[in-house]
């Protein structure tokens, strides 16, 4: 067994500010010291949605806060760290320049190598720090900002089947929410509602479907969504309680049926690929979905696949994560230096064509 | 904290890479850059080759002065946020200057410093007075009788900026962490399409 590494990880990507203390023994099952993770829910919440220049001002003031909280929670200090990990990208470019200028000051002052993680690999790393799961292993990476499927060959390898081409499931849950006047964040509250509603009174589509591949589309069944509603309050001057809950049926019903079958066609291709301990595992808020989270796990059985959905809070953006992603670079050797860059856009499966975004800021993802 | 403190200064308000180094109660080392864009990566290694330059090393700082701006949202960002994490690594304290407290340094006191704010208005703040800075679209009419600071020069901002921290660390006047000076409040706006009424 090899001496502990511990580090410090950072997440400054959206609208969670979070710090984490991860403690690894090689061969031992990695220990999370301490996961501070400081919400913005309430300096959003009148916009409808996340707004990129409030974030970049309550991460700026509020990371290094977060850090003395981790620090305190784990009963570690700063001279006990082995390295300093934080989220480089993709993401809200003013959040991530603020993680990324905060990790940098701290690893000057401490004399600490400095790590840069991809989020995403935060997310597709997390059922190694969870469960062990070994490479390589299948990934549903379901959040408010993304959507796609990874083949996880080794921590910076990792293939992509396919993504969503337009909105990611998360935020349509959000702007689901919004248009049916429930509170933010929207996946908890619509799956809430969801629960008095009938899933089969609408019909609404299950984009792309029909088509070949793992690649997903949520833009139109918002749309769809938006007609019905603006048909039901037409009619009857507002919308009605049952017929809202209704719609949130049939709205997560639609989202679990695609993510459900496009998962069956990304497992045979993955289980084509003979892996020695086949895993299925979900990563990203829409995970903590409970009816996705059971349609996905009756798939992965299909294909005798183990099913891993980490706990809700490693589910969403959390630094625990960062955190581990910057434990398995550092024993790889892989650390970066003060020119790291923070980038807006950072695909994970750097082969594969651009799904989104191809413009002159390069891929999204 | 020792008499003559030893301060790191940096700032990115605007398109340059400024750094400054007080020692011994004097400048030893300053360095500023133009640059549009880059900061962020730029400004840690330029600020290791001055130390360098000037045989000093991050551990040797007593306390590290920070540029708040006002300017450029995302610049001034870069700064403070190294600066809070820099403090914070070493276990130092950080202190936020202005650029207009940093470029009416030295001057007799009442003076006037001034500096563009775009879309036709100007910051503004009397030093020597207890007031808060503001911005105002009608600079001339603002107290002409008081003489003017000079606009800041990427150059001599730095150097500023640590001299008027080690005169606070000298003062010990409470040092709250450094925080940009924003002025507007964030370009958002509510969603135009409202929400629908909730019938029973």
């Amino acid at each position: 067994m090899s001496e502990p590494v511990t580090i410090l990880g950072l997440e400054s990507s959206c609208d969670d500010t979070a710090a984490a203390i991860v403690r690894h023994c090689d061969g031992a099952a990695p220990e999370i010291l301490s996961s501070v993770v400081l919400g913005q829910t309430d300096l959003h919440e009148a916009f409808g949605g996340v707004v990129p220049e409030i974030a970049a001002r309550a991460h700026t003031e509020k990371l290094d806060l977060c850090v003395e909280q981790a620090l305190a929670d784990a009963n570690v200090t700063l001279d006990q760290l082995d390295a300093i990990a934080v989220t480089a990208g993709p993401g809200l470019i003013g959040g991530v320049l603020a993680g990324v200028m905060l990790a940098k000051g701290l690893a000057a002052g401490t004399g600490l190598p400095l790590i840069g993680v991809n989020h995403l690999a935060g997310h597709a790393l997390t059922p190694r720090l969870t469960d062990g799961a070994s490479f390589p292993y299948l990934m549903l990476l379901v959040s408010g900002g993304h959507s796609q499927f990874l083949i996880a060959h080794g921590i910076d390898d990792f293939t992509r089947l396919g993504g969503t081409i337009d909105d990611a499931p998360g935020e349509a849950f959000d702007k689901t929410a919004k248009l049916l006047a429930l509170p933010q964040p929207g996946g908890p509250s619509v799956e809430a509602e969801a629960k008095s509603g009938d899933p089969t009174r609408f019909s609404l589509p299950r984009p792309l479907l029909d088509r070949p591949g793992c690649d997903m589309s949520f833009s139109g069944l918002k749309t769809a969504l938006l007609r019905e509603r603006d048909r039901l309050v037409e009619a009857h001057g507002g919308l009605r309680v049952q017929d809202r809950a209704d719609l949130c049926a049939g709205f997560q019903a639609a989202v679990t049926d695609v993510l459900a079958e496009k998962s069956r066609r990304a497992l045979s291709e993955y289980i084509a690929s003979n892996p020695f301990d086949p895993v299925f595992a979900v990563a990203g808020g829409v995970s903590a979905n409970m009816q996705i989270r059971a349609a996905l796990e009756t798939v992965s059985k299909e294909f005798g696949a183990r099913f891993l959905a980490p706990p809700l809070a490693l589910c969403t953006d959390n630094a625990a994560m960062i955190a581990w992603a910057g434990i398995e670079r550092l024993r790889a050797g892989l650390t970066d230096d003060m020119t790291l860059a923070a980038r807006p856009r950072w695909p994970l499966d750097q082969q594969s064509p651009a799904m989104l975004g191809s413009g002159k800021k390069g891929a999204k993802a | 904290m020792p008499s003559d403190p030893t301060i790191l200064a940096f700032d990115t308000s605007a398109a340059h890479c400024a750094a400054a180094l007080l020692s011994g109660g004097r400048i030893v080392a300053a360095t500023a850059e133009e640059m549009g864009r880059g900061q962020a990566e730029r400004l840690m290694p330029m600020i290791e080759e001055m130390l360098a330059g000037a045989g000093f090393a991050w551990r040797d700082l007593d306390a590290v002065a920070v540029g708040i701006g006002p300017g450029n949202f995302t610049g001034i960002r870069i700064s403070v946020a190294a600066a809070r994490g820099l403090a914070l690594g070493l276990g130092v304290p950080a202190i936020g200057v202005s650029t207009l407290e940093a470029q009416a340094e030295g001057m007799a006191r009442p003076c006037l410093s001034l500096a563009d704010a775009r879309r036709g208005m100007t910051y503004a703040l009397v030093l020597g007075e207890d007031g808060p800075p503001v911005m105002t679209d009608a600079p001339d009419a603002l107290r002409p009788e008081m003489p003017r600071a000079p606009m800041a020069d990427p150059a001599t901002l730095a150097p500023a900026m640590a001299r008027i921290a080690a005169a606070r660390l000298a003062l010990g006047a409470p040092l709250p962490r450094p925080a940009p000076l924003y002025f507007r409040s964030a370009d958002a706006a509510p969603p135009k399409d409202p929400a629908p009424v909730i019938l029973p």
